[in-house]
C-alpha cells in the first residue's frame, strides 16, 4: 500500500512538474533569440525622431532611441533616461533633470548633460512637441554632467509630458551628431541609447536592428512604451510589404512574424488561421472632417454646425469597420477612452445628432444656397474614403451639395495646406496624450482654428499646472468644440495587426508597436 | 551595318530628351509635395516651407529643369529626397531583381508561347488549336495581380510549397532565389505568353498557305521536315518582334507583380516614387527604361538579319 502511495505521488510529482514546465510563467520562460520579421506598409521618410512627423519613424526610431520621459500604462509620462520626474522650483519656473548614470550609446560614449543639451536644443528647434515646449524656455542648461536645467519664462503644464510623447520625440544622440545636422535638415547617422541598434538599412528591402548588448535597462517592470526593456530577440526585421493582401499571405505562411496595418476583411480568415492571430489596434483613429475656417464657404459657423447636426455617425462607422463591431466604438471625447487621464464623458452635446430638421434650419440661417462645398478625399486609405462617401450621401438629404474630389494622398496633404483649394479634407486623429497637443485646436494646422475663445483656453490649458482645473478647463473646451465645430468627430475607428502564435509578451495595449521586452517561442 | 548601328544611337539622343522632359513637367505638374509626405501628418505650413526651400522645389519648374539636364549630362542623376542615397545606386541596387524577373518570366513566356502558338498554327480548326488560344485568351484577359494573388493563396498558403512573397539574390543563394522567383515568373510569363503564341499562330498559318510549302509537301517531305525545316524559320521574324516588345513590357511593366511578390525592383522603386513625389528617382528610372526600350528594339532589329539573310541594312 505504502509502495502504490510513493508510486501514486510520484506520479502527480511528475504530471505537476511537466504543467509547471509548459506554462510560460512571466519572467521565467522567455527565451533570447530569433529574429522578429515584421511586415509593415512602407519606408520611413527618415530615422530622425526630431524631424518628422510620420508614424512609421516613431515605430522604428523608438526602439533605437530613448527621451528623458516615455509613457508607462494609461499613457502617464514615466522617467526614461531621466533618474526620476522633475524637480520643480516652488514658483514652477525652474525644472532641474537628473539623468541616469552609466548609459551607454550604441557608439561605446557614455550618455551625459552634454548630449541631451545638445539633443533637446535641435528638437525644440525641429518638433511640433518641442517647438511648443521651447517656445516657453528662457534658458536651458548644463549643471553638471549628469544634471540640465530648464527655465521657464511662465508657469507650464506640458514639460514632462512633452518629453514623453514617442512622435516627434526628445530623443537624445549624442552630442557630435545633434550638433553636425541643423534641425532642419535630417540627421542620417543613427547612435541612440535604445536596446536595439540600427545594423542595416536597404531601402524598400528591410531595416535590420540587432541586440545593444550594453544596454542598460532600468529596473521597474515593462510598462506601456517604457519601464524595463529587454532586447529577447537578436534582430528585428522590418520588411515592406505595400500590398496588404501579401502582409496577410505572409503571416500566415510565418514568413512574417508579425504585419501591421491590415485590411479589416482579413479579420476571420487570420482567426482561423493555424499559425497566426489577429490583434485589433485599439485607439487606432477617431476618424475626422477638418473645415476651412480661413476662407471660402466653411468659414461660416451655422454651416458646420448644419453638417454636424445632418450626420448619422453609427451606419458610417459600421460600414467603415466591414460591419464588425469590433472595429468601431461610438464616443463623443476629443480623448479616447485609453487615455483615461483625458477622457470626458458629458452628456448633452450635439454630438450624432441625426437631426435632419435642424441641419434644414442651419442650412437656410447659414444662407447656403446650394452652393458645391469641396470635400477632398483618398482612397488610399479606404476608411477615409468610405466615411466621405456615406458623408457626402447623408449631407445631400439635408440639402448641401458636397463636391466630392479623390484625390492621391501626397496631392491631398499639399492641397490641405492652400485655403483656396478646399472647404473641408478627410483623415484620422490619432492618440494626443495631453489636451494641449490636439492640433486641430491650432491656428497653424491645415484648417487654422483660429477661434478665440478655443485658443485661448488652449494657452490657459498650457499654463495652468493643477490637474483639476486642467479638466475643468478641458470639459469647457470640449463643448466649446461642439459649439464652434472646427471639425467633425466621428466615431472610433480600430486597425488590425496580426501576429504569429509564437510571438509571446506582445503588448497590444500601445497605439504603435514595440518589439523590446517581447520573444518569441521556438 | 556600322554607320546603321551609328545611326540608330545617334537617333537615341533627341527621343531621350524628349522623354525627359515630358516626364520631369509630367511629374511637376501633378500636384502634391515630397515634403508633405516626408514631414509627416502633423507638421506645420511654415516647416514645410522651410524644407521645401531647403530641397530647391521652391524655384521656378524651368530653373529646376536645367539643372537636371545639366546634371544628366554630366552623369548624375541627383539625390533622392527619401533614400539617402544617389538616384544612379538606387537604381543598380533594384536593376537585379527586375532583370531576373524579367528574364525568367520571358524564359516562361516564351516556353509556353511558342510551342502553344506553333501546333496550333500547324493544326489550324483542330482541338488543340481551340484548346490553347482559348488558354491564350484567358491569358490576355485575367488582370495579373488576380492571378498573382490566387497563386499566393494557392501554392505559399495552402499547399506551402513556395514562399509568398520576398526575393533572393541568384548570386547569393541560387536555390532559394529560384524558390522565390517561380510564382512572379509564372504569373507575370503566362499572360506575357498569350501575345507571343497568338503571333505565332497567325504566322505559321500564313506561312503554311505560301507556295514554297506546298513544293515542299509535293516533294514527299514528311509533316516535320515541313514544319521544323522549312515553316518554323520563316514564321519566327515576327515573333522574335513580339519577344523583343515582351521584353521591354516586361522591364516596365512588371509593376503589380514586383508590388504583389514583394520584389525590390524597379517598377516596385518608380511606384513608390511617385506616391511620395520623389522626382529625381522618378526621372531616373523613366531615363534607364526609355533607353532599355529604345536599345532593346534596335537589338530586335539585328536580330532580325541574323534570322532572316534577305534582311539588310545599308
Amino acid at each position: 500500500m505504502t509502495h502504490w502511495c510513493t508510486l501514486r505521488q510520484l506520479v502527480v510529482t511528475l504530471v505537476a512538474l511537466a504543467v509547471v514546465a509548459g506554462t510560460p510563467l512571466p519572467g521565467e520562460a522567455q527565451k533570447k533569440g530569433g529574429i522578429i520579421r515584421v511586415g509593415n506598409l512602407g519606408e520611413p521618410p527618415a530615422l530622425d525622431a526630431h524631424w518628422t512627423t510620420a508614424s512609421i519613424t516613431e515605430t522604428l526610431t523608438n526602439h533605437i532611441y530613448e527621451g528623458l520621459y516615455s509613457l508607462g500604462d494609461g499613457y502617464k509620462p514615466i522617467p526614461m533616461l531621466a533618474e526620476s520626474l522633475p524637480a520643480v522650483s516652488k514658483d514652477g519656473l525652474v525644472y532641474t533633470f537628473k539623468l541616469r548614470q552609466g548609459v551607454k550609446f550604441h557608439n561605446g560614449k557614455e550618455m551625459t548633460a552634454d548630449d541631451v543639451l545638445a539633443s533637446l536644443s535641435r528638437w525644440g528647434k525641429q518638433s511640433v512637441y518641442g517647438k511648443a515646449l521651447f517656445a516657453q524656455v528662457s534658458e536651458f542648461k548644463v549643471v553638471d554632467t549628469y544634471t540640465v536645467e530648464m527655465k521657464l519664462k511662465e508657469k507650464s503644464a506640458i514639460v514632462v509630458i512633452s518629453l514623453a510623447v514617442p512622435n516627434n520625440f526628445g530623443a537624445i544622440y549624442p552630442k557630435e551628431i545633434a550638433d553636425k545636422f541643423p534641425p532642419q535638415e535630417k540627421a542620417t547617422e543613427y547612435i541612440g541609447t535604445g536596446p536595439y541598434k540600427l545594423a542595416e538599412w536597404k531601402p524598400d528591402q528591410y531595416i535590420r536592428m540587432v541586440r545593444f548588448d550594453d544596454y542598460k535597462s532600468r529596473a521597474e517592470k515593462p510598462s506601456g512604451y517604457g519601464g524595463g526593456k529587454t532586447a529577447w530577440a537578436d534582430e528585428i526585421r522590418w520588411i515592406p510589404v505595400p500590398e496588404v493582401a501579401t502582409r496577410v499571405a505572409q503571416v500566415e505562411t510565418a514568413e512574417l512574424d508579425f504585419a501591421d496595418d491590415l485590411n479589416l476583411d482579413a479579420f476571420d480568415r487570420l482567426k482561423s488561421s493555424a499559425t497566426a492571430r489577429p490583434i485589433v489596434s485599439r485607439p487606432y483613429y477617431w476618424l475626422v472632417a477638418v473645415f476651412n475656417k480661413k476662407e471660402g464657404l466653411m468659414t461660416n459657423q451655422k454651416l458646420r454646425q448644419a453638417w454636424q447636426a445632418a450626420i448619422d455617425i453609427e451606419p458610417i462607422m459600421k460600414n467603415v469597420a466591414g460591419g464588425k463591431s469590433e472595429f468601431y466604438r461610438m464616443d463623443s471625447s476629443l480623448a479616447p477612452v485609453e487615455i483615461a487621464a483625458w477622457h470626458t464623458n458629458i452628456p448633452g452635446l450635439p454630438w450624432n445628432e441625426r437631426n435632419k430638421d435642424k441641419a434644414r434650419k442651419l442650412l437656410q440661417e447659414a444662407g447656403y444656397k446650394g452652393e458645391p462645398i469641396r470635400f477632398i478625399t483618398t482612397q488610399e486609405y479606404k476608411w477615409m474614403y468610405d466615411f466621405a462617401l456615406l458623408t457626402k450621401q447623408q449631407l445631400e438629404d439635408v440639402g448641401f451639395k458636397i463636391d466630392l474630389q479623390v484625390l492621391d494622398w501626397a496631392t491631398l496633404v499639399k492641397r490641405r495646406n492652400n485655403p483656396k483649394e478646399y472647404d473641408a479634407f478627410t483623415t484620422g486623429m490619432g492618440v494626443f496624450y495631453d489636451p494641449t497637443h490636439h492640433i486641430y485646436l491650432t491656428a497653424s494646422w491645415p484648417g487654422w482654428t483660429s477661434d478665440e475663445e478655443i485658443l485661448a483656453r488652449q494657452a490657459a490649458l498650457a499654463r495652468e499646472t493643477d490637474p483639476k482645473k486642467r479638466m475643468e478647463l478641458w470639459v469647457q473646451q470640449t463643448r466649446t468644440f461642439y459649439e464652434k465645430v472646427p471639425v467633425i468627430r466621428y466615431g472610433d475607428l480600430f486597425g488590425l495587426r496580426a501576429a504569429s502564435k509564437k510571438m509571446r509578451d506582445f503588448n497590444e495595449k500601445t497605439e504603435r508597436i514595440r518589439f523590446y521586452n517581447v520573444w518569441l517561442d521556438k | 551595318m556600322t554607320a546603321y548601328l551609328a545611326r540608330r544611337i545617334l537617333a537615341l539622343i533627341p527621343v531621350l530628351a524628349v522623354v525627359v522632359t515630358i516626364v520631369f513637367l509630367l511629374i511637376h505638374l501633378i500636384p502634391g509635395d515630397p515634403v508633405s509626405v516626408m514631414l509627416g501628418p502633423d507638421a506645420t505650413t511654415t516647416q514645410i516651407e522651410a524644407t521645401r526651400q531647403a530641397l530647391g522645389l521652391d524655384r521656378p519648374i524651368w530653373d529646376q529643369l536645367l539643372t537636371f539636364y545639366g546634371r544628366v549630362l554630366r552623369g548624375d542623376l541627383g539625390q533622392s529626397y527619401f533614400l539617402d542615397r544617389p538616384v544612379t545606386q538606387a537604381l543598380w541596387e533594384r536593376a537585379e531583381p527586375t532583370m531576373v524577373l524579367t528574364l525568367s518570366a520571358l524564359l516562361v513566356a516564351v516556353a509556353i508561347g511558342v510551342p502553344s502558338g506553333i501546333v496550333a498554327g500547324a493544326y489550324p480548326g483542330s482541338i488543340w488549336d481551340r484548346v490553347l488560344m482559348t488558354t491564350a485568351l484567358l491569358g490576355v484577359c485575367i488582370p495579373g495581380f488576380w492571378l498573382s494573388l490566387n497563386f499566393i493563396y494557392l501554392f505559399a498558403v495552402r499547399l506551402r510549397w513556395l514562399p509568398a512573397a520576398g526575393y533572393e539574390s541568384i548570386l547569393v543563394d541560387p536555390l532559394a532565389g529560384l524558390r522565390y522567383m517561380v510564382l512572379p515568373a509564372v504569373s507575370l510569363g503566362f499572360s506575357q505568353s498569350a501575345l507571343i503564341a497568338r503571333i505565332a499562330r497567325s504566322c505559321m498559318v500564313d506561312v503554311l498557305a505560301q507556295d514554297y510549302i506546298r513544293t515542299a509537301r509535293a516533294k514527299g517531305l514528311s509533316q516535320a521536315a515541313v514544319i521544323y525545316g522549312h515553316a518554323l524559320r520563316n514564321a519566327l521574324v515576327p515573333v522574335v518582334t513580339v519577344i523583343g516588345i515582351t521584353m521591354a513590357i516586361l522591364i516596365g511593366g512588371a509593376v503589380v507583380t514586383e508590388i504583389v511578390f514583394n520584389i525590390p525592383g524597379l517598377g516596385r522603386l518608380v511606384i513608390s516614387a511617385i506616391l511620395r513625389r520623389d522626382y529625381p528617382v522618378v526621372q531616373g528610372v523613366v531615363l534607364v527604361t526609355a533607353t532599355a526600350y529604345v536599345l532593346i528594339n534596335l537589338m530586335v532589329d539585328m536580330i532580325y538579319a541574323f534570322i532572316d539573310p534577305r534582311i539588310r541594312y545599308d
